[in-house]
């Protein structure tokens, strides 16, 4: 007969194999997801025989492929990670189910943002623009005219810079909503000072900051025209279409360096999870402080994601649970894999919404809700004894 | 030289035998005093129940010990070491606590919450040594057929005993348990009690502090017995001196018979009825 302690490799083993599984699978529909679309320039198989440099491409379809669906398939797969990620992270260290990465009113202040940046027209990045512009032109005064006109003097040819444009129309609602959300950020490390803080009042203040958010963005929604309120809405929606390619690469390496601080708390988030703070104390971790850094982790990680592509609030809620269905509620476990999961469905998501009903493409926010929910439904209620 | 030690060591002349050593631990929920200059200190190798009613300060008491909540005045020493100079982990390495239950929204696996009490002791990755303290205590208190169910799908006193063996997998000098047997039927309360009295007889230097409403069991397993009343300590001793007739009536107002430990008995605490206060008799009969 096998010893518990064989069963329990056996197990831990068969479930990574399961994460693994689950990769191949994101990594396939990946590819997938790289050969559909909407355009009738670009069929399934020759996007791949472009790509792997078979074919030589027109402009057009090279556009397709870099600037449209790469960028789209690298934010679906990062974002789908950071947010379930974020959603296990505080689901855990606050004890509750129905936490999602926007409980703590991180989106509501991106929002605020993004509302601010439509409608009133105010961006939070000018005053920092026109700092870095005065810089640039000291700079430009002080060493760069001297010895432009020392070269043009000996060699009569001068260097051309151009003054470095900080601010672009398509950065503002991002830079607001970004910066705005860090600001719910702090206001949760602020709170967390406290060294009375439960679970519950972070909760709590994260409702209270949502609602006064909320409150915010209708009275501007109140004086604006149609279109910037339609704006508004399509940024509510959750898109991927809006990130670049340099935006996605970057958003990916800050949170690829910030996943195995995610990873670094799994065992203090499973004492946690199951048993509260005493619980936690009596084995060695610190509930108040824990709780604080993960809490300012996942928001820090949510607020990235969602300043570039809106509001995608189910992910954060479902990919979680549907990743304790399959692997418990093991955090060494459950981070690697929710972050599959969420990269998966969010792929899924996307990759439906743009060929469902082509050329119209659906939001992922929309489709994410659409299907994720009765799936979700089905696999609670399904599984239910499983955990 | 040799000789010396072992003479020594058996009386106690180099290794000092105080576990733990509380001193005026004073603790208050606002206004609400719930402990009042408590003293007292405990020996290695000790299995010391704490009695008193509801309210009297035993879980407040055990939480202080385990840093969980933080005293109003007093000291708290381990081994010597005040207990605020070690960190949560070092202390979880000395101590462990089993809270008087454990609800919990997210389950996990009997085996796995059992390996929490191992977290102090590891750094991330799971030795086969872990493995095998885990797989030895489930065996140890009979819970091999649970290793691989649902937390959460357990009865309270499964669930009890899992978190039991939690903190015995933890291996630590000193064991708090916050009614252990509160949820446990007739047979497990014994069968629960045994195995820790055996831990505390076989372990290294270990003790325990059991806070537990029944007297029987507490006369029965306790070295010693450590009776609050009122947030203060009322009496400190062995079984035989502590729990009298008239302690028993004053800490938890009931009239008593106590029979005298025998050979084949341990000693027994007969309820009675009861004691009515005279002013409240006398309202009754007007």
């Amino acid at each position: 007969m096998e010893s518990i302690s064989e069963i329990h490799i056996k197990k831990s083993k068969f479930q990574i194999l399961l994460i693994l599984a689950l990769s191949l699978v994101t990594l396939i529909l990946a590819i997938t997801s790289m050969g559909v679309g909407s355009s009738e320039n670009l069929g399934f198989f020759s996007t791949f025989k472009i790509v792997l440099g078979i074919d030589q491409s027109n402009d057009i379809q090279s556009s397709i492929i870099w600037r449209i669906r790469l960028p789209r398939v690298i934010i679906a797969i990062v974002g789908g990670a950071a947010l379930a990620t974020a959603g296990a992270l505080m689901q855990g260290s606050l004890g509750n189910p129905l936490v999602s990465p926007l409980t703590l009113g991180v989106a509501s202040g991106a929002a605020l943002g993004a509302a601010l940046g439509i409608i009133i027209g105010f961006s939070i990045s000018e005053p920092i623009g026109i700092i870095i512009d005065f810089l640039w032109n000291l700079i430009l005064n002080i060493i760069i005219y001297p010895v432009n006109m020392i070269s043009m003097a000996i060699f009569s040819v001068a260097l051309d810079i151009p003054p470095i444009p900080f601010t672009g129309a398509e950065t503002v609602i991002i830079t607001n909503a970004f910066i705005f959300s860090l600001f719910v950020v702090f206001l949760i490390i602020k709170l967390g000072n406290y060294r009375s803080v439960s679970a519950e009042s972070y909760i709590l203040v994260g409702i209270a900051i949502t609602f006064i958010c909320g409150a915010i963005v209708s009275t501007m929604t109140y004086f604006a025209s149609d279109s910037q309120l339609s704006q508004l809405t399509h940024w509510s929606f959750g898109s991927l279409a809006r990130t670049s390619l340099i935006q996605s690469i970057s958003i990916s390496i800050i949170i690829i360096l910030l996943m195995p601080n995610a990873m670094k708390w799994a065992w203090d988030l499973n004492s946690l999870s199951l048993g509260g703070d005493d619980f936690a104390i009596s084995t060695g971790v610190d509930p108040i402080v824990t709780r604080k850094k993960i809490l300012i982790l996942s928001a820090f990680m949510t607020s990235i994601i969602i300043s570039f592509t809106g509001l995608i609030g189910f992910l954060g809620l479902a990919a979680p649970h549907m990743s304790r269905l399959i692997v418990g509620n093991d955090y060494r476990k459950l981070i690697p894999c929710s972050a599959v999961f969420g990269s998966l469905l969010m792929l899924f998501a996307d990759t439906l919404g743009r060929t469902l009903f082509a050329p119209i493409v659906i939001p992922v926010g929309i489709m994410l809700s659409i299907i994720g929910g009765p799936f979700f439904m089905y696999l609670l209620l399904q599984k239910r004894r499983k955990y | 030289m040799n000789n010396y030690k072992n003479y020594a060591q058996n009386y106690s002349i180099i290794d000092n035998d105080e576990l733990l050593s509380v001193e005026n631990l004073h603790f208050s929920w606002g206004e609400n005093k719930v402990l009042n200059g408590i003293n007292f200190t405990i020996p290695k190798n000790e299995l010391v129940a704490v009695l008193g009613i509801n309210g009297a300060g035993k879980s407040t008491m055990l939480k202080c010990v385990n840093r969980i909540l933080k005293p109003e005045k007093g000291f708290i020493k381990l081994l010597n070491k005040d207990i605020n100079d070690l960190n949560l982990v070092e202390l979880a390495k000395n101590i462990s606590y089993v809270p008087q239950s454990v609800l919990t929204q997210f389950s996990m696996d009997v085996f796995d919450v059992v390996l929490l009490g191992r977290r102090p002791h590891i750094n991330w990755r799971v030795s086969e040594n872990d493995r095998e303290i885990v797989s030895n205590t489930l065996k140890f208190l009979k819970l091999e057929d649970f290793a691989f169910r649902s937390f959460n799908k357990l009865s309270g006193g499964e669930r009890q005993r899992v978190i039991i063996a939690k903190a015995v997998a933890q291996d630590s000098k000193l064991l708090l348990m916050d009614e252990p047997t509160s949820d446990l039927d007739l047979k497990n309360q014994i069968v629960v009690m045994k195995n820790i009295k055996k831990l505390i007889r076989e372990g290294k230097d270990k003790s325990a502090i059991i806070a537990i409403h029944d007297i029987n069991i507490a006369a029965r397993f306790a070295d010693r017995i450590l009776l609050l009343h009122q947030n203060e300590l009322i009496g400190e001793g062995t079984p035989e001196e502590v729990l009298n007739e008239e302690n028993i009536a004053t800490v938890y107002g009931v009239s008593c018979v106590v029979e005298k430990r025998t050979e084949y008995e341990s000693m027994r605490i007969i309820i009675k009825d009861e004691i009515k206060q005279k002013n409240k008799r006398k309202e009754e009969e007007e």
